[in-house]
């Protein structure tokens, strides 16, 4: 039989179904199921009269209560940075101690182009990226319990009404939330939200979330320059990242592809005591793929980044580039050419600065450094922080992207808008800032 | 004693402790791959038990079998394409009802199933009474009651997954019956499946079932056969 007519057979059985039950075949197989099991039930289990009231139960009052919900969210969420920063600053600071010493003794190697391709380009380079790893495995440690204790599914729950008004999927939160670990683990989430184009505009701004790699500079440069504030201004990037890839999924949703948002259950999993190996295998995870870039990745770029100093070609390319920025008020060639190899990995960011500004020592030396030599001002390193928040995804994203969606259109367009958004946010930030500093 | 290998596969939903089940199960001998044409994590493991060689592959968790999610179809495709041995259900003894939903589409399908009644310490814990022997009567499957976290019922459930396999237990699923009127549009339907090519791999009323709950990924098979 063909399958034209087999269809035409079904459709008549689906109208046929409709005239006389008012409903869609589907809603009546799957009453016959829920129909089955509520039977079976009544036969097999007995539960208490009164049911006990669980832990989760009363953690869930007071975590989904409808006014403290969201606070709450919030202070959690500042609670996760506080500890990470907290707890990783002296382990950072032992680590680049030891950085140091070791370029020390690169620096006394000969000849001369070998102890500078050590201590300039490979210490000066990755050992800067190294140093961040302490805060990298903390964050990480930080979102595996937020996320096996299943309060993660929570703050979604919280978020779905507003997520809802904005014409999204409670679901996408979710997806977003993760974005703070790994934007490539992330989208992979997204395949949970069922509606493809909620799915889809959420793919497309999960990159504007601060994930692990864009830490480092953060930190490197707030550090530097905003020694009293360090925490606000990291927390500000954070900010910045959330309220940009919501309004634009809003955006997306409305201009790009309109449609109804899919209806869901949003799945509250009872809370659980995370374990420790759980916990630690999934920090290890990602920070393993950390130390895998640097390892790999930002060694090769710092190789090619001190290569190309080494013979002044490296100036040139930043100066063709270096115009484009001078609105955002970092038009310098060091730090255009920071950010062409921060696609790769945006810590390379951080690595690019260490290879060109070897022998700075510390946060204050790097902060003095920046300021003599780019001309940078607190200002200046803020916007060029959105910059880097926001600027073209990596390219362990750009490919998840292609791979989630199957189009390059997509990750085109992925890849266009984020540098224009980049571009307009880090300006604005300079332009408007620099009427008041 | 002659070695034979099964597979198995392991369904369940979400948060039904399906991943500890299968660490208890294959302990280290695992392997991380991806389902063909898909970036979704596929999770293999190998065990001996007996002298059987059993391979589990760990299907992605999930609460129904339409095609409305990627990780329904996988699920549902494995079972039908790769015909495991046996399929394991982890069903969370605390959420019951709720779980159970996924069983019957899973006996719907004819799969020669073991029910692994997992957290039986949390539905304790809450009081609740569940006739574990009446359950596996009126689902007819064997039905192991266990608490993976603690790694309590994990050779029961090897037996019984090996009993299945091999007929000394005969899971013979349920009849679900769809009421008066859905019956007689699936009768109508299975006749003009029975003719066609995919009638082979897939059971003609399971065809007809899915084709009047208007799953595309099936509408779309029919089509290519």
């Amino acid at each position: 039989m063909d399958y034209n007519e087999l269809i035409k057979t079904r459709d008549e059985s689906l109208a046929h179904l409709r005239r006389i039950h008012g409903d869609d075949a589907e809603t009546m197989i799957a009453d016959a199921r829920y129909g089955f099991i509520s039977g079976l039930m009544k036969d097999v289990l007995e539960k208490p009269l009164v049911e006990k009231v669980t832990v989760t139960d009363r953690i869930d009052r007071l975590m989904l209560n409808r006014w403290l919900g969201i606070p709450l969210f919030l202070l959690i969420l500042f609670g996760v940075f506080q500890f990470t920063f907290s707890a990783s600053t002296p382990l950072i600071n032992w680590i680049t101690q030891g950085m140091d010493w070791l370029a020390g003794q690169a620096a006394v190697i000969s000849p001369a182009w070998l102890s500078s391709l050590l201590s300039d380009g490979i210490i000066g380079g990755v050992g800067a990226v190294l140093s961040f790893i302490p805060i990298i495995f903390l964050l990480y440690i930080a979102m595996s319990v937020l996320e096996d204790t299943g309060y993660l599914a929570r703050a979604a729950f919280v978020m779905d009404r507003l997520m809802h008004r904005l014409g999204l999927h409670g679901r996408s939160f979710v997806t977003l939330m993760l974005g703070f670990g790994c934007t490539v683990a992330a989208i992979m989430s997204s395949r949970t939200i069922e509606n493809p184009k909620d799915r889809l505009a959420t793919i497309l701004v999960t990159p504007l979330m601060s994930c692990g790699g864009r830490l480092p500079i953060y930190v490197f440069l707030a550090a530097a320059f905003f020694t009293a504030y360090q925490g606000l201004v990291v927390f500000a990037m954070y900010a910045i990242g959330v309220i940009l890839a919501i309004l634009l999924a809003w955006l997306f949703r409305k201009k790009l592809l309109p449609g109804e948002s899919g209806h869901f259950v949003m799945e509250l999993p009872p809370y659980r005591l995370p374990t420790i190996t759980g916990v630690l295998a999934h920090a290890w995870e990602h920070g393993k793929a950390f130390l895998t870039r640097a390892g790999t990745l930002i060694f090769g770029a710092v190789i090619i980044i001190w290569f190309l100093n080494y013979f002044d070609v490296l100036e040139s390319i930043g100066r063709a580039i270096a115009p484009v920025f001078s609105p955002a008020g970092f038009g310098q060639w060091q730090a255009a050419v920071a950010l062409i190899f921060g696609v790769l990995a945006k810590e390379t960011v951080v690595g690019t600065f260490g290879t060109l500004f070897a022998g700075a020592e510390g946060a204050a030396g790097f902060g003095a450094v920046l300021s003599a030599q780019l001309g940078w001002t607190p200002l200046i390193a803020f916007a060029f922080m959105a910059m880097v928040l926001l600027y073209i995804p990596c390219v362990a994203t750009l490919g998840i992207i292609r791979k989630e969606t199957g189009s390059w259109k997509w990750t085109f367009f992925a890849f266009g808008y984020t540098l224009v958004l980049g571009w307009l946010v880090a300006t604005l930030i300079y332009q408007i800032g620099s009427l008041f500093v | 004693m002659e070695k034979k290998r099964l597979t198995i596969a392991l369904a369940g939903n979400p948060n039904s402790g399906k991943t500890t089940v299968f660490n208890n199960m294959t302990g280290t001998r695992q392997r991380v791959g991806n389902w063909p044409g898909v970036t979704v994590e596929k999770k293999e493991g190998n065990l001996t038990f007996k002298k059987r060689n059993i391979k589990v592959v760990d299907l992605p968790g999930v609460y129904s079998l339409t095609a409305y999610s990627l990780d329904e179809v996988i699920a549902r495709n494995y079972i039908v394409d790769e015909k495991p041995d046996v399929v394991v259900d982890v069903v969370d003894a605390s959420s019951l009802e709720r779980n159970l939903y996924l069983t019957v589409q899973l006996l719907e399908m004819k799969t020669s199933l073991v029910i692994a009644l997992n957290m039986m310490d949390v539905a304790e814990s809450r009081n609740y009474r569940i006739d574990v022997a009446g359950l596996s009567e009126l689902l007819g499957a064997p039905v192991v009651p266990m608490v993976a976290a603690r790694n309590q019922g994990t050779e029961e459930l090897l037996q019984t997954i090996i009993d299945a396999a091999e007929g000394s237990i005969r899971v013979k699923g349920i009849n679900l019956h769809y009421g008066h009127d859905v019956e007689e549009e699936i009768e109508k339907l299975e006749k003009s499946i029975s003719g066609s090519a995919l009638a082979g791999s897939y059971s003609p009323r399971w065809l007809a079932v899915k084709l009047l709950e208007e799953d595309k990924e099936i509408e779309q098979k029919v089509g290519q056969a």
